[in-house]
C-alpha cells in the first residue's frame, strides 16, 4: 500500500494542478511608466498549496500579501505598484497537491514625453454618439431652404485642430456602460461594466478591488495640477465618479461621495447635481446611511459651497463645491424653456453647463501647475434612455455653448487643450421630417426624402438663442433599440417614461407602453429589446472626438477609448514616474 | 389580471371579496382625508426635503392617497412603493433604483400580501412620516402608509 501511494505522489509531480490563475493588470495591459496599480493574483481550485512564486522580469516580486478567501482559493495582492518604460513579463507558478499551474501576463509601459498642454478641458457628452451630434447639428443650424446648404456648424464641429472616431467596449462586454467607458478614458484600461477604475477580484467587497490610477490622481501626485469635475447629472454618477473614485459597483454612491473628499484626487472644483448623497441620512431625501454632512464638512476643508447659479457666478474661491439639485439637474428644455413646476420643483436658479465650465476654469487657472477639468453633459444619456430625443438633443446644444466658451479660452490661452467626446453611443437616428399640423403620432405626417423638406427649427428662439422644439415642421427622430412603446413624434413639457411595468416579477416581468403617452395619439412600435428592457440601451456605435488647441494632434483617426488616456498624457507631458 | 385576484381586502379575512364589499365597509368609518403627492413636501432644497404642514398635521391619522405601484420586487407584496405616475426605472442609471423624491412606502399589515398591479390604486391607511430605514430591506422611506385598504381607483 505504501508503495502505491508513493508512486501516485511521484506521478502527481508532473501533473497539472486544477487551480485556475487570474492576474490583474490583465495580459496585454498598457500603462504609463510609473502609473500606479494594484497587482492581484487569484488562484481558485487550489488543493493544499505547497509553493508559489511570482516573478516580474525574472525577479521575485516582494511585498505580496497573501490571503485565502475560501478553502480552495489563494490570493496575493500588492498595492501601489508601478513599472518602468518597456515590456514586462509577470510569471506566476504554483504547486499544490494536484500538481503545478502557471500563468504569464505581459504589460507594456509607455515612456514619458514632453507635452504642450498645461490645461485640459475634457467634455464628455454622455451618450453623445455621432448620430446624436448630427441631430443637434440639424436642429441648431437648419438648412437654407433656398439652396439646401447648412446655415452653420456646432461649435464643437467648427475650427477643429484634430478629430478622431472612438470605439468603446468593456473588459467583459462588447457593449459598454458609462462606468467602464469613463474609467477607460480616465485610466487607459478596459474595465468591467459597472466598475470604476478597478480590476475584477474574487471578494464580495466592492471597495477592495485592485485599483488603477486615473489621470487625475497621477496629476495630483506628480505635478499638483488642479482638478475640476463638473456634471449636470447627480454627482456620484459614473462619469464624474470615474475621475475621483474606485469601486467595483457604480451604485456605491455614499462611498463615492466620501471618496471625492477623502480619496487621492480631492478635486478643487466639484460642481454637480445630486445633493442626496452629500447630506446626512437624517435629512429627508438623503440617500446616505450615516450622519456625514459633506456640505458642512467641505467648508471645514476650505471649500466655498454654492447651491444656485447666482451664488456660483458670484464665487471667487480657490476651492469650490456646488450642489445645484437634490437629484440630476433637469434638462435644458425644462430649465430654459418649459419651466414646469412638475419638472423643476423648488429649484429655480440652476447654472447652465457654460456657467459651471467658466467658473470651474476661472477657479482652476489660479493653479500655476495647470489643471485638468472634466465637464460631463450627463443628461444627454439620461433622456436618450427613455427615448426623449428632444430633451437629449437640447442638452447637446447646451453643451455646445459650453464648448464654444472653452474654445475661446483656448485661443486666449494657447497652453490649453479642449476635447469633446462621449463615453458611449445610443441608437438615435434622424430619418424624416414631421408635419406637426397633423398632430401627434400620425404616421402619414412623417415625410421621407424630398417630402421631409427642411424643418423649421429656429424660427423662434429662447433667451439663450437656442431654437424651440415646437415648430411647424420638425424632424422624425427615433431609436433603433427600443422596448414596446408609443411614438408620438413630438416632445412634451412634462416628461413621461416610455414604458410602465407589467406588474409581474421574475420570468414574467416585462414592460408595456406607457398608456398616458399612447392616449396622446401615437403609433405603437413593437420593441426589439428583451421584454425585460424598459427603455433604450447603449450601443457599440462609434463616437466622435473633437480636439482643439495644444496637443490636439495626439487625437487622430480611429482610436480605442483607452487610447484617449495615453493621448491626454502625451498632450500634457505627464511623467507618472515623478513624485512631487 | 383578474380584478378579484388583485386585491387583498384588509380586515375581511379573504382576498377574494368583491370590491363593492370593501367600499361598503369603508363607508361606515369617517371618511379619511385625501392627501395628494403634490402635498407631501413644503420645499425641497439641496439640503433635503421639508415635510409640508398638511403632512405634519396628518401624522398618525387615516389618509387616502391615489397613485401607482412602482415596479415590484417580488411576486407577493407585504410592502410596495406608491408613485405619482406609473414608472419604470433605468437599469443602467443605478444599481439602487433612482426613485423620485415624492414616493410613499405602503406597508401591508402582518400576514397580508398583495399581488402586483399596473392599475391606479387608492390606498387608505395610517400616515407616518420621518426618515426610517427598514431593517430587513435597507429601504429608506420618508413617508409611509400603514395600509388598511388598498383598492383600484374608481
Amino acid at each position: 500500500m505504501r508503495q502505491i501511494l508513493l508512486t501516485a505522489a511521484l506521478l502527481c509531480t508532473g501533473a497539472a494542478s486544477a487551480a485556475t490563475l487570474k492576474v490583474y493588470p490583465y495580459d496585454g495591459t498598457k500603462v504609463l511608466a510609473g502609473q500606479r496599480f494594484d497587482l492581484r493574483i487569484e488562484a481558485e481550485g487550489v488543493s493544499a498549496l505547497k509553493d508559489a512564486t511570482v516573478t516580474l522580469d525574472g525577479k521575485a516580486v516582494e511585498g505580496l500579501v497573501r490571503t485565502t478567501t475560501k478553502e480552495t482559493s489563494v490570493e496575493w495582492t500588492l498595492r501601489g505598484m508601478s513599472v518602468p518604460t518597456g515590456y514586462h513579463e509577470l510569471k506566476v507558478s504554483l504547486q499544490d497537491a494536484a500538481g503545478a499551474a502557471a500563468q504569464t501576463v505581459r504589460w507594456y509601459a509607455t515612456p514619458p514625453v514632453t507635452g504642450r498642454a498645461k490645461k485640459v478641458i475634457l467634455f464628455i457628452g454622455d451618450g453623445l454618439g455621432w448620430n446624436t451630434v448630427n441631430a443637434a447639428q440639424l436642429i441648431a443650424h437648419p438648412y437654407n431652404p433656398a439652396n439646401g446648404m447648412p446655415t452653420g456648424k456646432l461649435a464643437m464641429m467648427s475650427d477643429l485642430s484634430s478629430m478622431a472616431s472612438v470605439t468603446t467596449s468593456s473588459f467583459d462586454s462588447a457593449l459598454a456602460d458609462s462606468a467602464n467607458t469613463a474609467s477607460s478614458i480616465a485610466t487607459g484600461q478596459k474595465i468591467l461594466v459597472n466598475a470604476l477604475n478597478v480590476y475584477p477580484d474574487n471578494t464580495p467587497d466592492t471597495l477592495d478591488n485592485p485599483r488603477i490610477e486615473p489621470i487625475t490622481e497621477i496629476l495630483r501626485r506628480t505635478t499638483g495640477a488642479g482638478v475640476g469635475i463638473v456634471s449636470d447629472a447627480f454627482g456620484t454618477d459614473a462619469t464624474p465618479a470615474a475621475f475621483a473614485a474606485h469601486t467595483r459597483r457604480r451604485g456605491d454612491y455614499e462611498s463615492i461621495a466620501n471618496q471625492y473628499f477623502q480619496g487621492a484626487v480631492k478635486p478643487d472644483v466639484l460642481l454637480i447635481g445630486g445633493s442626496r448623497d452629500f447630506i446626512p441620512s437624517t435629512s429627508p431625501g438623503s440617500r446616505r446611511k450615516d450622519a456625514t454632512d459633506w456640505i458642512a464638512e467641505s467648508q471645514k476643508l476650505g471649500y466655498t459651497f454654492v447651491s444656485t447659479r447666482t451664488e456660483l457666478n458670484a464665487a471667487s474661491a480657490g476651492k469650490l463645491f456646488g450642489l445645484f439639485n437634490i437629484d440630476n439637474i433637469p434638462s435644458y428644455l425644462d430649465r430654459a424653456q418649459y419651466q414646469r413646476p412638475e419638472m423643476l420643483g423648488d429649484f429655480k436658479d440652476m447654472p447652465f453647463l457654460w456657467d459651471s465650465t467658466k467658473k470651474a476654469v476661472e477657479t482652476l487657472e489660479k493653479n500655476p501647475d495647470g489643471f485638468f477639468l472634466m465637464v460631463e453633459s450627463g443628461m444627454v444619456d439620461k433622456y436618450e434612455h427613455p427615448l426623449d430625443w428632444q430633451r437629449a438633443v437640447w442638452n447637446v446644444l447646451e453643451l455646445d455653448k459650453a464648448v464654444e466658451w472653452a474654445k475661446d479660452y483656448a485661443k486666449k490661452n494657447p497652453d490649453t487643450l479642449v476635447l469633446v467626446t462621449a463615453d458611449h453611443a445610443h441608437s438615435i437616428s434622424v430619418y424624416g421630417g414631421y408635419d406637426t399640423s397633423k398632430g401627434p403620432g400620425v404616421r402619414s405626417a412623417v415625410g421621407v426624402y424630398e417630402q421631409a423638406g427642411f424643418p423649421t427649427y429656429g424660427d423662434k428662439r429662447d433667451a439663450n438663442g437656442l431654437p424651440l422644439p415646437e415648430t411647424a415642421r420638425t424632424y422624425a427622430v427615433g431609436f433603433a433599440a427600443v422596448p414596446d412603446y408609443c411614438e408620438t413624434y413630438l416632445g412634451r413639457p412634462v416628461f413621461l417614461d416610455p414604458t410602465v411595468s407589467n406588474g409581474k416579477t421574475g420570468a414574467e416581468a416585462a414592460f408595456l407602453p406607457n398608456p398616458k403617452i399612447c392616449e396622446e395619439g401615437a403609433v405603437q412600435r413593437t420593441g426589439n429589446l428583451p421584454p425585460t428592457a424598459n427603455q433604450g440601451v447603449h450601443t457599440a456605435d462609434p463616437l466622435p472626438l473633437f480636439a482643439f488647441g495644444a496637443g490636439a494632434e495626439n487625437f487622430f483617426g480611429p482610436m480605442d477609448q483607452t487610447d484617449l488616456f495615453f493621448s491626454i498624457a502625451r498632450a500634457m507631458g505627464v511623467d507618472a514616474t515623478k513624485n512631487r | 389580471m383578474n380584478r378579484r385576484r388583485l386585491l387583498t381586502v384588509l380586515g375581511q379575512g379573504t382576498a377574494l371579496l368583491p370590491l363593492w364589499g370593501l367600499l361598503g365597509r369603508a363607508a361606515a368609518a369617517p371618511a379619511p382625508t385625501t392627501l395628494k403627492f403634490s402635498e407631501l413636501y413644503g420645499r425641497v432644497t439641496v439640503r433635503g426635503a421639508e415635510f409640508s404642514d398638511k403632512l405634519r398635521a396628518l401624522q398618525g391619522q387615516q389618509v387616502r392617497m391615489s397613485g401607482f405601484m412602482a415596479p415590484p420586487l417580488k411576486p407577493k407584496l407585504d410592502f410596495f412603493v406608491l408613485t405619482r405616475e406609473p414608472m419604470s426605472t433605468c437599469p443602467f442609471c443605478t444599481t439602487a433604483a433612482d426613485w423620485p423624491a415624492d414616493i410613499v412606502l405602503v406597508i401591508m399589515p402582518p400576514g397580508r400580501e398583495l399581488d402586483p398591479t399596473v392599475r391606479g390604486l387608492s390606498v387608505t391607511g395610517r400616515l407616518d412620516s420621518g426618515v426610517r430605514r427598514d431593517a430587513e430591506t435597507g429601504f429608506v422611506s420618508l413617508v409611509r402608509l400603514y395600509a388598511e385598504q388598498v383598492s383600484t381607483q374608481a
